[in-house]
Parts: structure tokens; sequence; C-alpha cells
């Protein structure tokens, strides 16, 4: 029980595997740690030099800026070699009616947010502006196609928050080289053959066919929704999460762009279908274009014809006719426990559910984080971490799931079985229930999300909820404090409009900037 | 709008430059790009700080001029006061051909003189016998001497841009430049906030190890850091100058 936890194995090479070694190499120094070699921390990957890589998660939250430059990334690196773009937010179309119906959700909070709910006051302007224009300058941005931020800011500080979109493979290799050729990271390209158990069901060491058994004191399972370790060795189940969300096949695309300087989104963009929706990624190279939709409502054959028909309508006739479609399925659920003995799963093999808030990425970031941050001193406290991990992560994961859920269930469209069903009282989990008839009467606000855990802050909730067009009824008494706050939230809301002005002048096109960083690089400082 | 011409001794034969100094002429500016060869003139009249290129976001040395845009208080009525004036403030209306220049995509290849034709400081004379501000060329359309030292000074500011790539990229190597804030309070209380600029990072300068110190002594730069560093003392007649406008 007094064994040392110096020997990390991380079992798969997609991005789920690089970026937890990133993450966890970035905090622990490899090989330099003790005195003796024998104690010192070492990291090894094994990979597959025979599976591809899925490629899962082109879209990135805005916590990504903070691993890579954790990691000792230059922005500037990443950028060029992982075809990086900047990501504001998502603009959603078509989810509460069905027709040409537009909101937004940005990165950057409402105006002032730790000191003013703006909420109660946009809902008298609610008729004359939309919520997320009235509190933010960000969507007025990436409306518009432009950059958060100029050549001149320094790498990683923005004017407006952001993330990014990439190239999934080439974001692998990328921070493959960097994990192996900065941080220390040993990296053994061979197929797992088989697992060896200790005496206490612990995994001691894993077989492989061209590197013989490679023990280890950690095991991290990154090798995709088979769960070589969790799930094929240790038999954890997959808790099925299909009776709230649908969606399970994905229809996918690379298209390119007709002019090398057509300009590119910088935002996700997500197209409400009959049975799922399309999702539409801009990075500077070519759009990403897919169609996740539920097989149990649509065919295959008319999702790909709906998925046709946007390419045709958005980008070309040309372009509809030479798609290439790749299928992925998968079952929208999370594993029943990630870490169990001394095993601990991240990326698709703790769960997979669908892109609409690009939960996978940041889900990597967050659990490699916990492990790097709580790595267990020894055999005999893991357990104790282990709880805790999985108590955080089944928490997480409910909240994603009801936040998901969320944008189906504030919808006005029954045009279809699909919608109909999304609103079935049996589909909804009970919390988003009960905080549904809550904001009725109180918007959300910093007492809804005071747990350290929860992903989504409340301004999320705000951004989602009035987007939709969901009202939240004027309080029933009259308060002290909301007529204090009304001047401060007239000023706020005319700043607002002040800096969407100044912005919107002064930022480059993505496309632009982005050529920028090609050409010049951002400085450190 | 610049205009940018290769200089050409038959079509340009009767312009001539106004050399005074005047806002009008365009000399209202609150900063200009300055070079390490020139940092011993340029530290005994004005402070050197480091700025961005809005287009590039590079970085290169700078001598402040003002506090705002658009001011100099260095001009006066009766010209610009101080015994040293840049470089690139000497240089108009000329520019050397290889550096960027939006109309001329061939210019771009060899060196070669360039004027804004449409430069408040361009006399277009249409006789002979004007003899306001100075030739371009002499009667046998030889280059004047005034053409000279201007060519001379184009010549300088070339060597002085590369020379610049590899002092800021020894002092961003070295994480040697650091932003900075400055907030300057005039008699009549009013605050002038200058953001935007970079400076030496003097605490990883005392840093330095032997061999870099050494390294940046044969390459000049250590000289050039030195000089940045001395000319902040620059700062206080310039307040002095604008408190004196003031009162």
């Amino acid at each position: 029980m007094n064994q040392k936890i110096n020997r990390v194995i991380i079992v798969g090479g997609g991005t789920a595997g690089w970026l937890t070694a990133g993450v966890i190499a970035a905090e622990h120094c490899i090989g330099s740690q003790n005195s003796t070699q024998e104690d010192s921390f070492q990291l090894t990957l094994v990979e597959s030099p025979d599976i591809a890589t899925i490629g899962v998660g082109e879209g990135t939250w805005p916590s990504m800026r903070s691993t890579l430059q954790k990691m000792g990334i230059a922005e500037t690196d990443f950028f060029r070699e992982c075809s990086a773009s900047f990501k504001q937010g998502t603009l959603f179309k078509g989810w509460r009616t069905g027709a040409d119906d537009i909101y937004t959700h940005p990165f950057t909070a409402p105006q002032n947010y730790n000191e003013v709910n703006l909420a109660p006051h946009w809902q008298t302007a609610r008729e004359q502006i939309n919520f997320a224009q009235a509190v933010s300058p960000q969507s007025a941005l990436f409306a518009d196609k432009l950059a958060p931020k100029q050549i001149s800011t320094p790498e990683y500080a923005f004017n407006v928050n952001y993330g990014y979109h990439l190239d999934a493979a080439k974001f692998a290799k990328f921070l493959r080289k960097h994990c192996v050729e900065k941080l220390g990271v040993t990296h053994i390209k061979a197929n797992v053959t088989g697992i060896n158990s200790a005496d206490n069901g612990d995994i001691a060491s894993i077989a492989t066919d061209s590197h013989g058994n490679i023990e280890g004191d950690l095991f991290i399972d990154c090798s995709g929704s088979r769960a070589l370790l969790l799930g094929d060795h240790f038999g954890i189940p997959v808790c099925s999460k299909s009776d709230i969300l649908f969606n399970n096949t994905a229809l996918a695309a690379q298209i390119p762009y007709t002019n090398e300087d057509d300009p590119i989104e910088s935002c996700t963009l997500s197209t409400a279908q009959s049975a799922g929706w399309i999702w539409e990624i801009g990075l500077p190279t070519r759009r990403g274009v897919g169609h996740v939709y539920s097989s149990d409502h649509n065919t295959e054959e008319r999702a790909s014809e709906e998925l046709l028909s946007y390419i045709a309508s958005t980008v070309s006739e040309q372009a509809a006719a030479a798609a290439t479609l790749r299928k992925v399925q998968f079952r929208p659920g999370h594993r029943a426990k990630f870490w169990h003995k001394n095993c601990v799963a991240i990326g698709m093999s703790a769960g997979f559910i669908e892109p609409l808030e690009a939960s996978a990425l940041v889900l990597v970031e967050l659990s490699a984080a916990m492990i790097a941050e709580q790595l267990p001193a020894n055999r005999g406290v893991m357990d104790l971490v282990a709880k805790r991990f999985n108590d955080k992560f089944l928490y997480r994961w409910d909240r994603i799931i009801e936040f998901l859920k969320l944008h189906y269930v504030l919808s006005q469209r029954r045009d279809t079985e699909y919608w109909r069903d999304n609103c079935e009282a049996s589909s909804i989990p009970e919390q988003l229930t009960d905080l549904l008839a809550l904001w009725r009467h109180q918007s959300p606000w910093h007492r809804d999300t005071n747990n350290a855990d929860d992903m989504f802050p409340s301004a999320s909730f705000q951004y989602v909820l009035y987007g939709m067009d969901f009202k939240t009824l004027p309080n029933q008494t009259q308060r002290r404090s909301e007529r204090a706050d009304q001047q401060r939230a007239g000023r706020l809301f005319q700043e607002n409009a002040a800096l969407t002005q100044q912005l919107k002048t002064s930022l480059p096109t993505n496309r632009d900037l982005i050529n920028k960083i090609h050409t010049f690089g951002f400085q450190k400082i | 709008m610049s205009n940018y011409k290769i200089l050409n001794n038959d079509v340009h034969k009767d312009l001539r430059v106004n050399t005074s100094r005047s806002a009008q002429l365009g000399d209202n500016i609150m900063y200009t790009m300055t070079f390490p060869m020139e940092f011993r003139d340029i530290q005994s009249c004005y402070p050197i700080f480091f700025c961005k290129d809005p287009e590039s976001g590079q970085l290169y040395p700078a001598a402040l001029l003002g506090f705002e845009q658009d001011q100099n208080l260095f001009l006066s009525d009766s010209g610009w006061d101080a015994t040293y004036i840049p470089l690139m403030v000497r240089r108009h209306p000329f520019l050397i051909g290889f550096q960027a220049d939006p109309d001329g995509s061939e210019a771009a290849i060899k060196p070669v003189v360039s004027i804004d034709s449409d430069n408040p400081r361009v006399i277009h004379s249409t006789g002979k016998d004007s003899d306001e501000g100075e030739a371009l060329f002499n009667q046998d359309g030889t280059p004047s001497d005034f053409l000279q030292t201007s060519i001379g000074t184009l010549e300088s500011i070339h060597r002085g841009l590369e020379h610049n790539k590899g002092f800021i990229a020894a002092l961003l190597e070295y994480e040697l430049l650091e932003s900075f804030s400055l907030e300057i309070t005039l008699n009549d209380g009013s605050n002038n906030q200058l953001k935007g600029f970079y400076t030496i990072a003097e605490e990883k300068l005392q840093s330095l190890d032997g061999d870099t110190l050494a390294k940046f002594n044969a390459q000049g730069y250590l000289q050039s850091i030195f000089m940045a560093i001395a000319s902040f003392a620059r700062l206080r007649p310039m307040i002095d100058k604008k408190n004196a406008q003031l009162a």
C-alpha cells in the first residue's frame, strides 16, 4: 500500500492521450524529481501503430488557452501546426421554431456579470434587442466573422474571450512532438495484447506485441470508446443516456473553401434539423461539417440528404456533390465510474455525448488536470483520490447532460417526432425540470452555479434560456436592490453598445488575423 | 494618403522639398521608430521605449516625442527644438524602395529611392525661379547635396531596420522587454496615461550571466540596452515642457 506512484502509463495516442500526457507532464517533472533513477517520475504513452485516431472534438473551450500555456506551448506554433482558428462561441439556427430563428452563446459573460444581473433589466427591452447582443459585444463580432484580438495582442491574451477550432489529427501529432521533445514523455509504439493483474486486482502491467510487459503504478485508459482497460478488462459498464439525449450517429465531411481567402467563421454554427443538428466549424484550411442525429428518428439516407442540402445551400452545389461522408456511431453515455483500482479513463473511454457544447476536450483537460494536481502519493491513498475523482466527474457529466438537454426542451418545434419526444417529461432530468420551474420566477445567477465543479456558469444558462425566448416573470414584489441596479444596468447596456462599436471597427477579420499569425506570429509580451 | 513613386531625375526634376518642421508638415507625431545606431544621439534628447507595429505586432524601439496622439512636445513655432532629429523624421518625403511599398511590387526587389509626391513637404513648383525648400536635382540632373544626404539617411535606416531585427530578437529571447504603463500628472492636475509601450526589464537584465553579457557586448547590444535605460531621464524635461505650455 505504500507503493509510490511514480510510473504513469497512458494507453492510447489520440487527442485524449496526448493532451492528458501534456497536462500531467507540465506539472510533474519527468526524470528529475528525486535523487535516484528508480524514484523519479516517469510518464509513458503506449500508442498502437495500427489504430487510427477518431479525431473527436474539433472545438475547444477557452480553458484550452491556459492548458496549452501551462504546457509551455507557443500559441503561434499551435496555430501554424494545428490549422487552428478562433472560436468565440456558438450560433444556433432553427432551434427555436425551425424557421430562420437565430441565437448566440458567446464565451464572454454579460458586462460586469460578477456585480449586476442584467437579465431582469433586459426583460423590458427584449422586443428591441436580443439578450446576447444587449449584454456582450461578442455576438456582433462573430456575426461579422471578426477575430477576438489583434496581432499586437500578446499570445493567449484577448480583447474578448476565445477558444479554438482545430484539426484534431494535427493537434494529436503536435502534442506528441511537444510531449516527447520538450516534456520528457516516453513514447512507445506497440499494440496492447493483454493485461497482467496484480494480487490485489490492480493492473500490474500491460502486455504488448513489440515491447513486452510494460509495468506501471497508474494506468490511464485513453483507448477510445473500446475502453481496453476500464471497459474490456475491468468491465465497468456504460450508463446510457439515450433516454435523455437521443443523438447517436454522426455523418461528417470536410469541405474545402471555394476561394482561398473566403472568410472563416469565428464561432461554431449549429443548425437544427428534423432529427438532430448540423455543425459547421471553420478552419483556415477547410470547413468541418457534420450532421449528428438520432437513428431512432431518422434514416441515414435522409440524414445525409439533409447534410448535403445544407452544404449545397451554405457552400455550393459542387461542394455537396464532391463531399465524402464519414459515419460515426456512438452510444450517448458515460462509464458508471471512471477511476477503478489503479486505472482511470479519460476521453471517449470515459464517455461520449453529442458535441453540442464541445464538452469532449474540456473534459479531457479537467480530468488530466485533476490527476496532475492530485496524483496520489502512494497506492494507499489512491482509492481516496479515485472516489473524489468519480464523484466530481459523475457530477460534471450530469450537469453537461442537463445543459445539453436544456437546448432541446426550450424549443417550440413540434414538427417531427424527434422534437416532440425531446419535450416528453419522462426524457427530462428531474433537476432540470426543477430549475426550469424556478427560472420562471428568477433568472439564473451565481447562486445557481455555486459549486466549483460546475462547468457551465449561470451566464451560459442565461444565454441559452433567453436566446431560446424563455420568459422569466417579473418579481412579485418591488425589490429595492433591483431599483438600485436599474440605473447601473442602463449604463452597462450603453457601455456595451459603445464597446461593441469600438471593437467592430478595431478588430481584424478572423482570416486576416490567422494569416498574420502565420506571417508574423504573436509576441509573448 | 501616401503616393510613392520611384524617384526619377526627369519626372521629378522640378520638385523641391520643404525641410522646415511643423505640424502642418506632419511632424506632430507622438513617437517615432529609432535604431540602436542613433541611440547615443536619441538618448540625449528623448526617452527610448519599445512599441508594436499594429499591422504585424512586431516590436521596435521608439523615441517618445509626446504624451498623446499627434502631440510632439519638441515642436514649436520656430521649428523642432532639440539638438538631434531622429532619422525616421528626417527621411520624409522619401522611402527606400524595398521597404513595404503598397504601390510598387517590382520596387520591393532592389533598393531604390521613392518619393511620396502627396507628402505636404513636396513643393510642385511650376517655374524654375522658386527657391523655397531644397531642390532634388542640380541643373545637370545630378542629385543635389540635399538629396545625397537624404539618400544617406535612407541607407542608415535600411541598415537600422536590419539591426533592429537582431536587437529585438535578442531582447525577446532573454525576456528583457516588459510592458509598462506610465501615468503622468501635470501641474493642472490632468493625467496622461502612456499605454502600449514596453521597456527594458531591469531585473532580468541584472540576472543575466556573464556569457550572455559578453555576447551582448560583442554584438553591441549591451550599450544600446543601457542607453535605452538611461534615456528614461529625458522624461522629466518633457513633463517640464508640457507644464510650461500649460502655464
